[in-house]
């Protein structure tokens, strides 16, 4: 359903600027998106503010990645998005009123959620696995292309869909590697030469087909970007 | 990834550079220097080499001595395990020199002790390389998961400053996330800043209107607050500082209000105030016959304001007064002399 993944497309977004405005590291912004995904596997779309949910999902993923972000900031923050160059809000009742909805809706997010809102992320294995790759490479190709800088990126940008909870970690840090090399026209060594492709090395468990599934998705979140405004 | 033995030396040979460290165990030891079989390398490039059979070749002279007498390669033994620099590469005939001088390592690594190491000392990729290798079972997977630092909660705040990726101006692909067209005024911190000011100047108000009406408790109140929320808030430091004078409570009041000046230089009655207030001061001092103390008030009034005629005025009488003093003392020192 391409309608309903633009609407994701659009408040995942609004998480991810906001995440950045609020001074959020890409681990708990990447929680945030996931709790936000995972939540609307189980519940109807329509019958819940998307954007409230959103606000919930980053005031929950910055306590359990241990970045506490105070309401006051996620107010602001957001308050500021939907009307640009306002005026800060006051402290009034309004105020009051919508601290106390995103602490409602955070405690039913738990709830859907059967409080299971710790999760493996791809990230720490794609920092590894970009270490080992580093090794291999050449120094000089390595310094010259920003493969780190490019994988990362396409990581933390994977959000906007629901990546996450289609794939293994390890395979979607894989799998941004290999777009990150790919789109830089960087061969790993010997690759012709190998037995094992180096990705496999990685993890055992990955196959071609998932790669390219994998890739194709976040092809596809990026032709997103271009048809939204 | 099992590539051959040939490709990895290949590779090996392209990438090597002068200065990177190696580790290896000497094979033989002739006059001219010793021969070393490499086995991992300890910088740049970090690789198992173990299996590629290189030797490398270390001369005489970049064996530094280990006593005053005697044959520098006397202290060697076959079988060593040696950390060297190395000096000069050959990539077409595929031969190395090193040296065991720190001379041939590039400054950031001239620390780094080079000669005889334990085999505690080798680094811990290559010893997990060795494992993996002996063991068949074992994947790059099951040995990352279960190292220590992996779990470590610090590894990707490491990871990420070793790369060399910024979190602070996180990167993306997407045209709308691009951190640097974002305006600073957007930003949690700075929105936190301006609500603030405004939430606090709220309270001012509200004690102003109280101190109008004589409840100088409940203004109290107020002010305290409103610094509570924003501490350098300057319009209630004033206020406050004002309260304070009116209360007679002065160095309190001074305080504020060279706090609130110190903050925005400007501010018109925060400069005012403490004139008046130092004057006043100064004017206490007098009373109390702390004559230096009280001039040095009233030299800052005026030093913040030459204008004050108030500050001039009470300067000038303090100094005639103590002029009228000194004259007393002279004239008793005279008449008992």
């Amino acid at each position: 359903q391409p309608q309903l993944a633009r609407v994701h497309f659009r408040v995942t977004r609004f998480i991810m600027e906001a995440g950045v405005k609020l001074g959020m590291q890409s681990i708990p912004i990447a929680t945030a998106c996931t709790i936000y995904h995972k939540f609307f596997c189980e519940i109807n779309l329509e019958a819940y503010d998307l954007y409230l949910v959103a606000m919930s999902s980053i005031y929950l993923a910055g306590k359990v990645e241990e970045q506490h972000l105070r309401t006051r900031d996620i107010i602001n923050v957001s308050h500021r998005y939907f009307n640009p160059s306002s005026e800060p809000l006051e402290l009034d009742s309004r105020f009051w009123e919508l601290r106390d909805s995103i602490v409602q809706c955070e405690l039913l997010m738990l709830r859907v959620l059967r409080f299971q809102v710790s999760f493996q992320h791809p990230h720490k294995y794609l920092l590894h696995y970009l270490i080992s790759l580093k090794n291999w490479l050449n120094r000089y190709s390595w310094q010259r292309t920003p493969i780190s800088v490019t994988a990362w990126a396409l990581l933390r940008d994977s959000y906007h869909g629901g990546l996450c909870l289609r794939f293994q970690a390890q395979h979607l840090a894989v799998a941004v590697l290999y777009l990150a090399l790919q789109v830089y026209g960087v061969e790993v060594p010997a690759e012709g030469e190998a037995q094992k492709p180096w990705w496999q090395v990685f993890s055992d468990d990955l196959t071609k087909p998932i790669i390219d599934n994998i890739v194709s998705d976040l092809i596809q979140i990026y032709a997103m970007d271009t048809e939204i405004p | 990834m099992e590539i051959p033995s040939m490709d990895r030396r290949e590779l090996f040979f392209r990438d090597i550079e002068r200065g990177d460290i190696v580790i290896g165990r000497i094979s033989s030891i002739r006059e001219f220097g010793f021969f070393m079989v490499l086995i991992c390398l300890g910088s740049g490039i970090m690789r198992d080499i173990s299996h590629l059979e290189i030797t490398a070749l270390c001369p005489l002279r970049d064996v530094p001595s280990h006593s005053n007498h005697g044959d520098p390669l006397s202290y060697y033994q076959t079988g060593d395990i040696i950390r060297a620099g190395i000096k000069d590469i050959d990539r077409y005939h595929e031969k190395l020199a090193v040296s065991l001088c720190s001379s041939s390592l590039p400054p950031h690594l001239s620390g780094i002790k080079l000669g005889v190491i334990t085999s505690e000392e080798l680094p811990l990729y290559y010893r997990r390389s060795v494992e993996l290798n002996s063991n068949s079972l074992e994947s790059y997977e099951n040995i990352m998961e279960s190292s220590l630092g992996f779990v470590n909660p610090g590894v990707v705040e490491f990871l990420l400053e070793k790369l060399g990726i910024d979190e602070t101006n996180p990167p993306s692909l997407m045209r709308g996330l691009q951190s640097k067209n974002f305006s600073e005024e957007d930003f949690a911190s700075a929105l936190r800043k301006k609500q603030s000011a405004s939430w606090a100047l709220k309270c001012v108000k509200i004690g102003v209107d109280y101190f109008k009406v004589g409840r100088h408790v409940d203004a109290m109140n107020e002010y305290n607050k409103a610094l509570e929320i924003d501490k350098q808030n300057v319009e209630a430091l004033v206020a406050r500082g004002a309260l304070y004078a009116t209360k007679g409570s002065l160095n309190k009041a001074i305080e504020d209000f060279e706090l609130a000046l110190e903050n925005c230089p400007t501010h018109r009655n925060a400069r005012k105030y403490l004139c008046q207030t130092l004057v006043e001061r100064g004017g206490q001092l007098e009373e109390e016959e702390k004559f230096l103390n009280a001039e040095s008030y009233y030299k800052k009034a005026l030093a913040l304001d030459e204008t004050f005629k108030e500050a001039e005025e009470a300067l000038q009488k303090l100094h005639k007064y103590m002029q009228v003093i000194l004259y007393f003392l002279l004239e008793i020192e005279c008449c008992v002399n």
